[in-house]
């Protein structure tokens, strides 16, 4: 198959994973059992008469047949129109869009970081293959691999927010602090570290482990034997031949991360109190604010897309053996 | 059988057999550890009863209290004894994850079966996994649990449709190798209908894969029901160790001394019970899948 049909192969089904999760937000609430008017208008119903109920309903579209309610929520979702939240009556745009910068914060910074960790770990310990170090770092890779994710920030507050009073426990500002400039910068950054290293902490593993195995299988490479047989200093075989090679496919995963890593600020968010899209998910989660919910998790899904779009489209760029 | 040691010595491929067997050893090992740490889990939760001193719902002491004789891990805001909570969790948590993992196992099998048994049907049904395993996962997974309502049986039902791809890979993998091996292509041209030769001949060749997997799932199935928990959507009638900490956070047991005896066990029982489900399956995945046991 060429590139290019390739490529295309590759759209089509990430509009298939749109349509699906459009449609499950469709769907879900219309299926469950009871009046799909407590999910989709957010009203009680019981305490409605008939009259009104009826006016809700039409005001709220369900009157029409199913396929006319599917094409319009669709229209809705294209304008970028997510409706209002049931709880606090705003537009849901309005409360997506000043959560992002937040979600983007955190989840940037862990991925440099947990790039620059999980590459440099993963490298030395295929260097040293069989190792000390190999066999302890890889140990302890797969107990953090099953660490829950918000037990571990909770525990970094414990420490460092509470024992040792280091660093702020919640919020990504210190509220009414009113600061500008360069403390609000600091403010800011103090806020985020525990977050950042909760998240960084738990994707090191993923890229550690894809970065171990492709250095093991560039080293048996004809090309790194060659370097050596000339002579080169094994640091420089390993700097300049073996890690630049190893490091194509780690790209991919690192791309793939950051799209789980939005999934992930839900738990880590939630414990940080941080205010960011996860955050905002949990808390329309407790307050059955289903349009809101609905919304952050289109908006997850097509940050999963893009950063896979970002992957398929960087991987030929770096690696010109892939190009056809 | 005495000509195959005195041909063995040659230097190269008896280096590679050493490095494999000690390979084997290591894997062996982890294996072990895995077993332990999984038999342990089991045994307290069949013995839950026996071993807890306390029922998990009694208001047993008074609220917050630090761990003592009576209470060796205090007590919670209500005073419910927290030891008692953590050897009941374990009945909760093995079983959801031990239930959800085997109805993934059950639906990536089947899926995997007929998408490798049938070319054409199993290119499709492998786009349908593809779109799964893209779809953000823990979103996913709580935009269900929030329609469909905290009981246990929903959060079994919600885990094992979002964790059966991968199995369903792995095992029309498997499949698509065996499809043209010679005695099935014998048993059909002999006249065996499709069903017969899948249920005769490639499924019992898929069943050991298929546990190896199931082990590993159960790893992944545990840590999806703590989240879940911890986030308020886990069964309120059956805790679990994430509620334990669910509750531990909205009573902000981390701001207190108390993270020690009320925050820390719950999290090191998730994490052992997942990473002992975690290394059972790596080694029995790399006893039985040929893809790994080659390279």
């Amino acid at each position: 198959m060429n590139a290019r049909r390739l490529g295309l192969a590759r759209l089509g089904q990430y509009a298939i994973v749109l349509v699906v999760a459009v449609s499950l937000n469709f769907a879900l609430p219309r299926l469950m059992p009871g009046s799909p008017l407590a999910l989709i208008a957010g009203v009680e119903v019981g305490e409605m008469s008939p009259e009104e109920r009826a006016a809700v309903t039409a005001d709220a579209g369900l009157d029409q047949p199913l396929v006319v309610q599917y094409l319009t929520y669709w229209k809705s979702i294209l304008t970028l129109d997510f409706g209002y939240s049931f709880r606090q009556g705003t537009p849901i745009e309005e409360l997506v869009l000043e959560r992002v910068p937040w979600t983007l914060l955190l989840t940037l910074t862990a991925l440099v970081v947990s790039a620059v960790v999980g590459i440099a770990l993963g490298a030395f310990a295929a260097w040293r293959r069989g190792g000390a170090w190999d066999v302890s770092s890889l140990t302890v890779m797969i107990a953090l691999e099953s660490t829950p994710q918000f037990w571990l920030g909770m525990l970094f507050i414990a420490l460092f927010s509470v024992s040792l009073g280091w660093l702020p426990s919640f919020g990504a500002t210190t509220a009414g602090a009113d600061l500008t400039g360069l403390a609000w910068l600091a403010d800011v950054a103090e806020h985020a570290v525990l977050p950042v290293l909760t998240l960084s902490i738990l994707s090191i593993p993923a890229v550690y482990l894809s970065m171990r195995y492709s250095t093991l299988s560039v080293l048996g490479e004809d090309y790194i034997r060659t370097a050596q047989a000339k002579g080169l200093r094994p640091r420089a075989v390993m700097l300049h031949h073996v890690v630049r090679t190893a490091l194509l496919p780690v790209t991919t995963v690192l791309a793939l991360r950051l799209g789980w890593a939005f999934g992930g600020t839900v738990v880590i968010e939630t414990v940080f109190s941080y205010p960011g899209l996860g955050r905002l998910m949990y808390d329309a989660v407790s307050a059955r604010d289903y349009p809101v919910m609905q919304a952050t998790f289109l908006v997850f899904t097509v940050a999963v897309l893009l950063a896979n779009l970002l992957a398929d489209s960087l991987y030929p760029r770096l690696d010109p053996r892939t190009r056809v | 059988m005495t000509t195959t040691v005195s041909t063995d010595p040659e230097p190269g491929p008896a280096a590679v057999v050493r490095r494999g067997r000690r390979l084997r050893d290591h894997t062996t090992a982890l294996g072990a550890i895995g077993g332990v740490i999984v038999l342990v889990l089991v045994t307290v939760a069949v013995l839950a009863p026996v071993l807890a001193p306390y029922d998990p719902a009694e208001r047993a002491g008074t609220p917050f209290s630090s761990p003592s004789p009576d209470h060796l891990l205090g007590t919670n805001d209500v005073g419910q004894d927290l030891l008692s909570e953590m050897i009941y969790g374990t009945r909760v948590s093995l079983t959801v994850g031990i239930v959800a993992a085997a109805a993934a196992m059950l639906i990536g099998t089947v899926v995997g079966l007929i998408g490798g048994y049938f070319p054409r049907l199993g290119a499709v049904a492998m786009r349908g996994v593809d779109v799964v395993l893209i779809l953000p996962f823990l979103p996913l997974l709580i935009v269900l649990a929030a329609y469909l309502g905290r009981s246990i049986v929903n959060t079994v039902i919600i885990i094992a449709i979002l964790i059966w791809a991968p199995t369903a890979r792995v095992i029309r993998a498997q499949v698509l190798s065996l499809a043209n091996r010679d005695y099935i292509v014998a048993a059909r041209s002999m006249g065996a209908g499709h069903g017969y030769v899948l249920w005769r001949h490639v499924l019992p060749k898929t069943m050991l894969l298929a546990i190896g997997e199931f082990v590993a799932a159960t790893s992944g199935a545990i840590l999806l029901e703590s989240s879940l928990s911890f986030l308020g959507l886990g069964d309120p009638l059956q805790e679990s160790w994430g509620s334990t900490l669910y509750w531990a956070q909205a009573r902000g047991a981390f701001l207190t001394p108390a993270w020690k005896w009320w925050v820390l066990p719950p999290g090191l029982l998730i994490m052992f019970s997942a990473l002992g489900f975690a290394l059972l399956g790596y080694a029995l995945e790399q006893r039985i899948n040929p893809r790994l046991r080659r390279s």
